[in-house]
């Protein structure tokens, strides 16, 4: 048996801490091998190491049984190791065939040769029987299209192993079928393709193997026939750690409900989406990238259009305007925090200023002194490090940004606050802090709806859990003891605990 | 129909709409000499928007054009009046002058990393300067020398009515359009416009792209200054001014986009006409200066903000249409949950 990759005793360490421990991992020649693990077990590090993005440490990689050196993405194409990028990378102005041989055109004296090129893209595309068309214009195709334009790249490369990363995350049902279609062909072809999904379902259904990742270490490889749905999720959890996290009980509110959503939909992106938060409240949303949960978040704040439903606070219909919303007492915590959630080069001072100009400001002048008194007050009370409210955020560690971002809507008279991932990229010591602030503002009335993907997280500081999946609410837990297995085998669409399906 | 045509009809049809306007309300606009003239006007403008739709579809912008021709222009006239070179030999010193102001941008954009709008803003400073350093100077004043040279004069000339300047723009136009279209630069071009991470993931080298089409710029201005003295018979230092924003509108209404990636010569073509059809039919008024300008400020406003409610619009639909397509399995996604 002779494998067409092999990657053996990987080593990685991000400042002195370990990422990967001597991981072992192999790919047949025409095997769709998945790779799968939470959040920071390694996976993406594994795939950034072998399509040579980052140096490993250690270990050796061996490519039809002989070794190698993968130093950069040029070396890794020449392997014929091609990548379907989750942010897809094409040129939106150029056609189909354009981007396929973008940088390797054919051509004389400078001049491109379309008709060949075209014979030469036209020819693959009937091949793997793709829905595309040579000449037609990227930006005109949908994400699965372009996503097949991706693999067309890669195929005319030469290919013989491919990477998706998450490639359904924003395809829909029938495009999914579709894309696995493409990939029994390429299994076919004798091409392999390395897998990395959360979706179980998904999983179980096209590997031929499966090799599990936790916190650096290869867990374990299975065979088709070894795969068992509730096996992988406890071996990609770990027991002990497990019911370690279990959810303190769930519960419902019988506070008056704040926030009433009612059959919110945006064609193409969620459906139907109905739900309920009450005063006081901590409720979390669960889910897998792409199961639409910030888009939702987004249109109740007023930051997106929707197509069809209701949204209610307090009884009366909400405006579809942020800057209305927040005077009504909405506060919005962005996933992406550097480009959405501060002004990096201003103080915190003025970040936390920017939301409250309605009282810092008359006719226009900024009243400086009470302007200074907030940032100093909310850097006080929020524990920002250093203590100066005239540092620019930029300059903060990733657990004080965020703590200058809450600052920004915690000095105001807060009734609902929307947070998406809290606590991405921040240390322990700081995730600890955030989840206290959060759990004090409930406590004093505020309604908070977390996003988070952090099933430890979720567990520990919702007091009801929303599932979403593929844009609908799949289910709630709101009662009992839950653990991360329960909530991740409902975010890939299995059920085990109950909790009522929505539809 | 695709986005492109699309974008072409409608440029081709303002320019007819506009024509018809001036046509039926004024005289002698739609005479065989005014139409000539209309094209030797637009020769200029055209000439330099072919480089600058080259350097917009690659998401950049050059303000420094309007100087260089000022400065090229007057280095080839004190170049004349001084040492009495040869026609022939100044045609190749303005060319060659030209493309050292595009070396010089692309340079200081590239190699520098300066963005585009600040670098070329400090150039048209430079080149400007560079005006009255080569000023043609009697007893210490600045003095407007005319040029007797026949071979220069004759740049301004025509063959059977038809002015060279006009059949120079058209041939550079063929030339420019086939370069975007059939070659790789030109792909690579729209590529570096349009995403230029992922152009240079594929292994293009962006940089020399944008350096190109700064030196292809530089190269056409160096072409126009020709024109210019040819036809004015002489060099003055206010020469050129306001001429990069003449070229950009005109680029602008011929469709290619700020933001990269859009846009051709064809359509650029177009917009050369359209302003030198606006300049044209205004004068034909008789009106008042200031009414000219505010004439010529309101139509350049709203054909560019018409482009960028067009451009929105048209997103939107492409977008709409992809999510259409990709919701026929929506129904399916949510029985299956």
């Amino acid at each position: 048996m002779s494998a067409l990759l092999e990657m053996k005793e990987i080593e990685k360490s991000f400042n002195g801490s370990p990422v990967l421990k001597k991981v072992n991992f192999s790919v047949e020649p025409g095997e769709v091998h998945a790779l799968m693990g939470e959040n920071g077990a390694g996976k993406s590090t594994l795939i950034k190491i072998l399509t040579g993005i980052y140096p490993k440490d250690g270990g050796q990689i061996y490519w039809n049984g002989e070794p190698v050196t993968v130093d950069n993405r040029k070396d890794a194409q020449a392997l014929g190791i091609g990548v379907i990028y989750q942010e897809l990378s094409l040129i939106p102005t150029l056609t189909v065939m354009q981007n396929v041989m973008l940088g390797k055109e054919q051509s004389k004296f400078g001049f491109v040769n379309a008709r060949k090129m075209k014979k030469k893209v036209t020819e693959l595309i009937e091949k793997y029987g793709f829905n595309v068309k040579a000449d037609e214009v990227v930006e005109t195709l949908t994400i699965a299209q372009r996503q097949t334009v991706e693999i067309l790249k890669a195929l005319s490369e030469e290919s013989r192993l491919i990477i998706m990363d998450e490639p359904t995350a924003s395809l829909s049902a029938k495009e999914s079928d579709a894309l696995f279609g493409i990939i029994e062909q390429l299994r076919k072809d004798g091409v392999s393709v390395i897998y990395i999904s959360h979706r179980l379902e998904e999983v179980y259904r096209l590997s031929d193997r499966l090799t599990v990742l936790r916190d650096g270490v290869r867990e374990a490889v299975l065979t088709k026939e070894q795969i068992i749905p509730g096996d992988v999720v406890r071996l990609m959890i770990g027991k002990e750690l497990s019911e370690a996290t279990a959810s303190n009980s769930l519960r419902k509110s019988d506070a008056p409900v704040r926030l009433k959503v009612n059959g919110l939909t945006k064609k193409g992106v969620f459906h139907d989406i109905s739900f309920e938060i009450h005063e006081g409240e901590i409720v979390g949303f669960a889910g897998l990238v792409g199961a639409g949960r910030t888009e939702v978040m987004r249109c109740i704040y007023g930051a997106d259009s929707y197509d069809s439903g209701t949204v209610e606070f307090e009884g009366e219909t909400l405006a579809k305007q942020i800057t209305k919303n927040i005077r009504t007492g909405f506060g919005f915590v962005p996933e992406d925090r550097r480009n959405q959630g501060f002004t990096p080069l201003l103080s915190i001072e003025k970040n936390v200023a920017l939301t409250n100009y309605d009282t810092l400001a008359k006719s226009g002048f900024v009243k400086a002194a009470a302007e200074k008194k907030l940032g100093v007050e909310m850097v006080d009370k929020l524990a920002i490090k250093p203590g100066d409210s005239q540092i620019p955020v930029g300059n903060l560690s990733g657990g004080n940004q965020q703590k200058a971002v809450l600052a920004k809507w915690l000095s105001r008279d807060l009734k609902l606050l929307i947070v998406d991932e809290p606590t991405a990229g921040i240390d322990i010591g700081a995730k600890d802090e955030i989840y206290k602030i959060l759990e004090s503002l409930a406590e004093n009335g505020t309604s908070v709806i977390m996003v988070s993907s952090d099933l430890q997280e979720l567990l520990r500081v919702s007091q009801r859990i929303i599932v979403m999946r593929k844009g609908g609410i799949f289910t709630e837990f709101s009662s009992g003891r839950i653990t991360q297995e329960d909530v991740l085998m409902a975010e890939s669409g299995i059920l085990t605990k109950e909790g009522k399906a929505d539809e | 129909m695709r986005q492109e045509n699309m974008r072409r009809l409608i440029s081709v049809a303002s320019l007819v709409i506009l024509a018809l306007v001036f046509g039926f309300t004024s005289n002698g606009f739609f005479t065989a000499t005014n139409i000539l003239s209309i094209l030797r006007e637009c020769g200029i403008t055209g000439i330099i928007a072919i480089g600058v739709s080259f350097v917009i579809i690659t998401a950049g912008i050059d303000l420094s054009t309007g100087a260089a021709v000022g400065f090229v222009s007057m280095l080839c006239a004190n170049l004349l009046y001084n040492y009495a070179l040869p026609a022939g030999l100044i045609m190749l010193i303005s060319i060659l002058a030209g493309t050292v102001c595009g070396v010089l941008n692309g340079f200081i954009v590239t190699k520098l990393r300066v963005p585009e709008f600040i670098a070329t803003l400090s150039t048209q400073y430079l080149f400007r300067s560079m005006v009255f350093v080569f000023a043609i100077r009697e007893m210490g004043v600045i003095t407007n020398k005319k040029i007797t040279d026949p071979g220069i004069l004759i740049m301004g000339g025509s063959i059977n009515g038809i002015y060279l300047v006009t059949i120079t723009f058209l041939v550079l136009a063929v030339i420019g359009q086939i370069i975007l279209k059939k070659t790789k630069l030109g792909t690579y071009i729209y590529a570096t416009g349009a995403n230029r991470k992922s152009a240079d993931l594929s292994g293009i080298n962006t940089d020399k792209v944008r350096w190109t089409v700064f030196i292809i710029t530089g190269f056409l201005c160096g072409i126009a200054s020709i024109f210019e003295i040819g036809r004015i018979g002489s060099a003055t230092t206010d020469l050129g001014t306001g001429l990069e924003f003449e070229v950009i509108a005109a680029v602008v209404i011929g469709g290619c986009a700020f933001s990269g990636g859009r846009g051709d010569i064809f359509g650029t073509t177009v917009g050369a006409i359209f302003m030198a059809v606006l300049q044209n039919g205004i004068l034909k008024y008789n009106l008042p200066t200031a009414a000219q300008l505010i004439i010529k400020g309101v139509v350049i406003v709203i054909m560019i903000i018409f482009d960028s409610v067009y451009n929105q619009y048209m997103q939107k639909k492409i977008h709409e249409k992809a999510n259409e397509e990709a919701n026929e399995g929506v129904q399916t996604a949510g029985g299956e949950a």
